[in-house]
């Protein structure tokens, strides 16, 4: 039996008048099994521990008690001030990995492909690991800045904020750079070949016709990644400084320095809902782009 | 499309410092925990096993080793059973309810983890299961599962469910269809879903930081208590096998997208895991 033959049975098989009422409904009760243990699961290990989370959180007045607190306040700051800084230079520096992989012939992609994904699949604290052998005082990149002259005494690199940027940006791009390419895999190559044909040069092409039509991928991307930034916990701590806190930091400090769990908890639904609402308004995005992800 | 037009290799020079951005800091983990020196330095002074051998013969640092295993452990399994049946139960589906049920499956990974954490933390104290490697797991199988589920149903989306009700209407059982229509089909996407599973929970370091004890300290626990106070080369060593873990799964990734072209795609949806 040939692939068309078989093809044209299943499509005969679709409409096949034999299927009737009984058959159909026996199938779906027993299909029902399959979802029943990973609903049992979720509702047991996910929702239930999440609800008493926020069952704990409206006791002892906690909201009003952290949302007064001035480190709370600061966290949170800081939490906006950095996830937006991270998300600005992850964008335009995951433009430009999109455009290059865009670019790119079949075998050039599937390695740069690889070498994006690379730090995709390393775990966040070796990544924090190796900025810090890398921008510590006597690391490579000081002997670098003493060697060409710039400065003559070891530049502190590590715990401020510039390394906290750094070392997020690093964890972030790829999540940046898929968005942002699917959406420049959609623009239609014709536009930008009658474009020149008609005497615009490269940088209008650019200006006019890419950025314009990729835009939805860069508000795709900008959104994913200032989600993801805003819940960072490892990066503050191993490359910041005590005033590098973020939100994350806050409800760890809360819950196992205070041990005042109903604040933490307060501090946790806070972060949550924050999350919930910029996922909401980042899957509005990939409808409006027209990015299919049916989730 | 090859161009050589002056733009486009402007474009290529200037994306140069970019890509080693993303690749040094991978790329220099393996050097430093082979160098010959007792203090961490790159570039290395020389090739040495000191530090891997220090590692292996440090009860902490084994330990921790042994405990993330097993974590992962707990994790693909789990991961595996409820992210597969739950994708073939919903392939081809239309009920009530339908989009509420993948929410719930795909919640997990836009919760932030540190909210995550929390909430087991308290959880497992209450119901008084602490102390040991099973809340980790069970905690990193809770994260872990809705990767499998999506590589899972990426591996579906080619699947004709007239094939299936054709096999049933020739007599195939429940279980034989499963067998030998659903599970060649989604081999590929199972095994893509349980190296993602393992590399979640090999990595981990929130969630197994707050219900940590001392028969239960993870290795990425143990590297992020002790960078906190140097920089040592068991953490070098340490890095070195989670990158060895991180290119494994990433070359079997590549060869699982020049095969199939589906997974790049929802690679952006993983929001939780990583942070």
């Amino acid at each position: 039996m040939t692939a068309a033959t078989l093809q044209t049975a299943l499509e005969q098989g679709r409409h096949a008048p034999g299927e009737g009422r009984p058959k159909g409904r026996r199938r779906l009760s027993g299909w029902w099994l399959l979802l029943a243990p990973i609903l049992a699961f979720d509702v047991v290990l996910f929702l239930t521990p999440l609800g008493k989370l926020v069952a704990s959180s409206f006791a002892d007045n906690a909201y009003q008690r952290v949302l007064e607190d001035p480190l709370v306040l600061r966290s949170l700051v800081n939490t906006l001030s950095i996830s937006l800084a991270s998300t600005i230079v992850t964008v335009v520096l995951g433009y430009v990995i999109a455009l290059v992989l865009w670019r790119a012939g079949t075998v050039t992609r599937v390695i740069l492909f690889a070498v994006v994904l690379l730090p995709f699949w390393t775990g966040i604290l070796v990544k924090n690991f190796a900025w810090a052998v890398l921008l510590q005082d006597n690391g490579i990149v000081n002997v670098f800045l003493q060697g060409i002259g710039l400065t003559h005494a070891p530049i502190e690199l590590l715990h401020n904020r510039f390394a906290v940027i750094i070392g997020m940006v690093h964890c972030l791009l790829p999540y940046a750079v898929f968005p942002i390419f699917s959406s420049l895999t959609a623009i239609d190559d014709r536009l930008g070949l009658a474009a020149r044909s008609l005497g615009a040069r490269e940088g209008s092409v650019f200006r006019r016709i890419t950025l314009p039509l990729s835009a939805p991928g860069i508000s795709a991307a900008g959104l994913l990644v200032f989600i993801i930034s805003t819940g960072f916990f490892i990066t503050p701590v191993v490359m910041g400084g005590p005033g590098d806190m973020m939100i994350a930091n806050q409800i760890d400090y809360y819950a196992r320095q205070l041990t005042d769990f109903s604040g933490a908890a307060a501090l946790a639904v806070v972060l949550t809902v924050m999350v919930s609402i910029m996922v909401a308004v980042y899957q509005r995005v990939l409808k409006a782009g027209g990015q299919h992800e049916d989730n | 499309m090859k161009t050589t037009n002056p733009q486009h290799r402007l474009l290529a020079l200037l994306s140069v410092p970019v890509f080693l951005f993303l690749v040094i800091p991978t790329a220099i983990v393996v050097p430093v925990a082979l160098n010959d020196s007792r203090y961490i330095t790159f570039p290395p002074e020389g090739f040495s096993l000191a530090a891997v051998a220090g590692f292996f013969a440090d009860k902490a640092w084994t330990s921790a080793l042994t405990a993330s295993l097993q974590s992962a452990g707990i994790a693909v399994v789990i991961g595996v059973l409820l992210g597969s049946t739950a994708a073939i139960g919903l392939h081809g589906r239309k009920f009530p309810g339908r989009s509420a049920v993948m929410g719930l499956i795909l919640a997990p990974m836009i919760v932030p983890t540190v909210v995550l954490a929390l909430a087991f933390y308290q959880f497992f104290i209450s119901i008084g299961m602490v102390g040991s490697i099973i809340p980790i797991g069970l905690a990193h199988a809770v994260i872990a599962t809705p990767y499998v589920y999506l590589t899972t149903r990426a591996a579906l989306a080619g699947l004709n469910p007239a094939l299936v009700r054709s096999a049933q209407s020739l007599g195939a059982g429940p279980l034989s269809v499963l067998r030998h229509v659903y599970l060649p089909i989604i081999l590929p996407g199972l095994i893509s879903g349980a190296l993602f599973a393992f590399s979640v929970s090999i990595d981990e370091t929130v969630m197994s930081l707050f219900m940590q004890s001392p028969g239960a300290t993870t290795l990425p626990v143990k590297m992020f208590t002790d960078i906190q106070f140097n920089l040592t080369p068991k953490i070098a060593v340490s890095s070195a096998l989670l990158v060895s873990v991180a290119t494994i799964g990433l070359l079997l990734q590549v060869l699982f997208v020049l095969r199939r072209r589906s997974t790049a795609r929802m690679l952006p949806l993983a929001v939780s895991a990583q942070t």
